[in-house]
């Protein structure tokens, strides 16, 4: 896992193969077991929407859009949810390997939703405790931003 | 001994602690505004709302440059950054799902290793 200004990067290895692991992300119903309950469609331009439970500075939904798609090995969508004003991107790649499938993960685009972030934060902390803390960080991780 | 980073947050952290304040950052999100744009958003007298800004300045969340007769102000986000690790609740989130992920492969094709044990 790194970063690399504004993006988040994940890569992970499962001992299955292509094929299975690209079936977990584009059904809709195992979709919903593993991310968010969800009305995706594999077609490039569909809008859709993951779908959580609702909590202070969160709506519970996350809008998104299917940017691009290449079976089975390249998935993009648009994710926009909570605070953001402005869509972030999410793309997932896939590629077997001797072990099963070798899944990257990256979150971009995040940067111009920081202020967003921080306020979106803050709202639902609370001031006195942001202030009384003063590190943010240790407190953001108590909450992941859609789960 | 404060360093001059904790000294910038302190600022950042003071500067975000008044509402209206953080309405000025929030009209600014949108673009930029003169000081006549944002005081007329507000209640309160013109330099008041001056005083705000200046305070937003002292924390480097506004820059102000002068354009003709008028004093434009711009959001800059940076400072935000120092303040708070506002990646890490997205990369808890995806670690998270990443194993959910992994869990619900492992209850829907078996466990492999478990197969090889097995043979």
């Amino acid at each position: 896992m790194h970063r690399r200004g504004d993006t988040i990067r994940i890569q992970r290895e499962y001992p299955y193969p292509v094929e299975a692991v690209w079936s977990a992300l584009v059904d809709p119903a195992q979709l919903a077991e593993w991310l968010m309950p969800n009305d995706f469609r594999a077609a490039v331009g569909h809008r859709f929407t993951f779908r959580t439970k609702p909590r202070p500075g969160f709506d519970g939904v996350v809008h998104c859009e299917v940017l691009a798609l290449d079976a089975p090995d390249l998935l993009r969508y648009s994710w926009r949810g909570g605070p953001m004003t402005e869509p972030s991107i999410v793309t997932w790649e896939l590629s077997a390997t001797a072990a099963g499938c070798r899944v990257v993960l990256r979150h971009e685009n995040l940067a111009q939703n920081v202020y967003s972030w921080f306020v979106g934060r803050t709202l639902r902390l609370g001031w006195g405790g942001l202030l009384r803390r003063k590190l943010p960080a240790a407190v953001a991780r108590r909450a992941a931003p859609a789960s | 001994m404060v360093s001059r980073a904790e000294a910038g947050q302190d600022a950042v952290f003071a500067a975000l602690a008044s509402p209206l304040r953080r309405q000025l950052l929030d009209l600014l999100r949108a673009g930029e505004r003169n000081a006549g744009e944002l005081a007329a958003a507000f209640d309160v007298s013109r330099p008041a709302v001056s005083q705000h800004l200046a305070v937003l300045q002292h924390a480097d969340l506004v820059a102000e440059r002068k354009s003709g007769r008028h004093r434009v102000y711009a959001l800059r986000a940076a400072p935000l950054r120092s303040v708070g690790d506002w990646l890490g609740p997205y990369e808890d989130f995806w670690t998270e799902r990443l194993d959910a992920l992994g869990r619900h492969l492992r209850g829907r094709h078996g466990d492999p290793a478990a197969e090889e044990r097995g043979r």
